[in-house]
């Protein structure tokens, strides 16, 4: 009988891994180089095409549209994270705290992170047109969807990424906050620490890792922000709530802009990396070594 | 004035578990008073809620001459220091025992001051601005300890502070905090299960079993004469031998009896009560060091002697444990003698009838 070495167990290994490997590079690797390459063309999704070099970046600088999709997709992250990091960490000490019912509110609060975003984005829309404006009327006479509205659709669009988003970064919170042993409380109890002094000098420092990650996390998915938009003004009224994602999706594939938008997939992805590695080091440094 | 007063004292949990079911005890001014009992006694129940991180169920307790029932840990003018330490981890050793300080306000002066003489007391000066995970085990225990100095507290709150240090560190720092609340001169309230810190750092001692109070007495009155069986065999190491004896009367003498020994109750350790057990099954109770078997002891009680044979010799350097089996019953002799026994061999000792204990067979209350 042949003897099992132990070159062929590492060889099981291989064989699980491949077919991973391959299909990531297959559908994700593969058309991230490609699009990459066609950023360098002024390909348009179908037909023949050419080089441009880097025509299309130094474009993107100038380009009305994609300035103003740059501006709306910050201000609606920025005011996403703030929302979200704030509501969902007085929602995670509320149900951190001995309360009734704990488990079961836990288990609410993180329904709307098991919905699809499209899903939520038709359901917003519905009352955003109907309900809300009716409501309006009931109490001041008259009433409009706030999706029509260029002032104010992208508020809407803010609700709804922030509703979502909060079940997720909820849980993280609850989380973090279980890992502050009840003793240093107590201690801080006796300290004379209490309700904001006890949250400042104690809770936050002592949670700043998963603070971190939150806010890495919400930053990151709202600079993304794409389905709400789908589901609820498609960008508009009047391109008012055009997103990167959704501009580069939209004049990407049915816009002619093939080539183009690939060079601001690749601008909007090095962004993110950058804000994202910014995040990480600034608040590393806030951050204690426990 | 820091005197502690548990009055009626009930704590009853949420789920109806009573843990305290009625406390009543005095803790002096300035005194060191230690909780001492078996897990789940209710001893760090009792030094919680003078702490105020555990609620009261009914009666009273007061700090000085004041009511605390209701009062916020911070108002009662308490420090404590927790068995896990429970140093802030995100705080330099510095901010650690300064935040009480700056809480209250004190001015920044006052604070550098007294921090830094507590730091000295303690030995800590040169990791000041050291974070709690930079410290050894004693180190943080000591900082814990700099943390609750600062804050001149009337009553100093200890619960278990020692259990989590190493055997050497545990005595260096048992002498250290006697030392500490003669300096500080305060009342001292310390919860532990080890009976040694209890015998070495108390004024009095208060043994607990299932919320009650078995004896509340200095720590050489609980040796010398433990209230009851629990008492008995709780505090000393190795644990008191028991067994069990006739008493009889003969005239005005009362003889102890069993298979093998017949002897008279010295005078002195008899009392009025010893009649109405007489012709009963009593529990006799005999410290280790109380059996003999050097030749001059053996001599002295010979009718107070038995043979055993020994199942275990144990030498521990400054003295000797003998384990045998007496009627049933595990016991230890111990000796601060050199011999030459070994496991199997069987050997006569002797009873140091002057320091023997009689206990009521039934309700285990002490009756010499």
């Amino acid at each position: 009988m042949k003897k099992k070495s132990k070159l062929d167990f590492d060889k099981t290994y291989v064989w699980m891994t491949i077919p991973l490997v391959a299909l990531f590079f297959l559908f994700n690797t593969y058309p991230l180089i490609k699009g990459f390459l066609y950023s360098f063309t002024n390909f348009r999704g179908y037909g023949s095409y050419q080089s441009v070099g880097l025509r299309n970046y130094l474009d993107l600088f100038t380009d009305a549209r994609v300035d103003h999709s740059y501006l709306f997709t910050f201000g609606v992250a920025i005011c996403v994270t703030i929302l979200v990091n704030v509501i969902s960490l007085v929602l995670a000490l509320g149900l951190n705290s001995k309360i009734k019912f704990k488990s079961g509110l836990r288990a609410l609060y993180f329904v709307p992170n098991i919905l699809g975003a499209l899903v939520v984005g038709y359901i917003f829309n519905y009352f955003f047109t109907y309900i809300l404006p009716a409501f309006e009327k009931m109490l001041f006479g008259s009433g409009s969807s706030i999706l029509a509205s260029q002032k104010w659709a992208w508020v809407a669009i803010v609700i709804v990424c922030a509703w979502q988003a909060i079940a997720m970064q909820t849980i993280i919170y609850i989380s973090g906050l279980q890992t502050v042993p009840e003793d240093v409380y107590e201690a801080g109890a006796i300290d004379g620490s209490s309700g904001w002094t006890k949250f400042r000098t104690l809770t936050l420092p002592l949670i700043l890792p998963f603070v971190t990650i939150n806010l890495v996390l919400t930053m990151k998915n709202a600079l993304m922000v794409f389905d709400q938009i789908m589901a609820l003004t498609k960008g508009g009224p009047a391109q008012s709530t055009e997103s990167i994602s959704y501009l580069i999706y939209n004049n990407g594939m049915s816009g002619g802009q093939f080539g183009f938008q690939s060079a601001n997939a690749v601008l909007f992805f090095v962004v993110i990396v950058l804000i994202s590695i910014f995040q990480l080091k600034f608040m590393g440094k806030k951050e204690e070594q426990l | 004035m820091a005197r502690i007063s548990f009055q009626h004292v009930e704590k009853t949990y949420d789920n109806n578990v009573t843990v305290v079911p009625d406390l009543n005890l005095d803790i002096k001014d300035k005194e060191f008073v230690v909780l001492v009992g078996p897990s789940g006694c209710g001893k760090s129940t009792t030094l919680r809620m003078i702490a105020g991180l555990e609620s009261i169920t009914s009666g009273e307790l007061y700090i000085g001459d004041r009511v605390v029932n209701e009062l916020q840990p911070k108002d009662r003018d308490i420090a404590m220091v927790f068995q896990t330490y429970a140093l802030y981890p995100h705080m330099t050793v510095y901010k650690n025992m300064a935040y009480a300080l700056q809480l209250k306000k004190t001015p920044k002066d006052e604070i550098d001051r007294k921090v830094k003489h507590a730091a000295e007391i303690l030995g800590l000066t040169e990791y000041l601005n050291r974070k709690p995970r930079a410290l050894s085990g004693g180190q943080r225990q000591r900082v814990a300890l700099g943390r609750a100095m600062v804050r001149n507290p009337e009553v100093f709150l200890l619960d278990e502070p020692l259990s989590n240090l190493d055997a050497k560190l545990r005595t260096e720092m048992r002498a250290q905090i006697a030392k500490l609340h003669k300096q500080l001169d305060t009342t001292f309230v310390y919860v532990t299960h080890d009976q040694t810190e209890a015998m070495t750092m108390a004024d009095r001692i208060v043994v607990m079993n299932k919320g009650v109070i078995q004896q509340f007495d200095t720590p050489a009155h609980i040796y010398d004469h433990p209230a009851n069986l629990f008492v008995a065999t709780f505090i000393g190491s190795p644990k008191m031998n028991l067994t069990d004896v006739l008493l009889e009367k003969k005239g005005n003498t009362y003889y102890i009896k069993n298979e093998d020994l017949h002897f008279a109750i010295p005078a002195g350790k008899v009392n009025a009560t010893f009649d109405q057990y007489v012709g009963k099954t009593v529990t006799l109770g005999i410290r280790p060091e109380d059996l003999h078997i050097e030749k001059i002891m053996v001599d002295t009680y010979p009718d107070a002697i038995f043979n055993a044979t020994l199942d275990l010799v144990e030498n521990t350097g400054s003295e000797m444990n003998l384990y045998f089996n007496y009627h049933g019953k595990d016991m230890i002799l111990k000796t601060p003698s050199r011999f030459d026994y070994k496991d199997g061999d069987t050997i006569s000792m002797a009873i140091d009838k002057n320091k023997i204990h009689l206990f009521d067979k039934e309700t285990g209350k002490a009756i010499s």
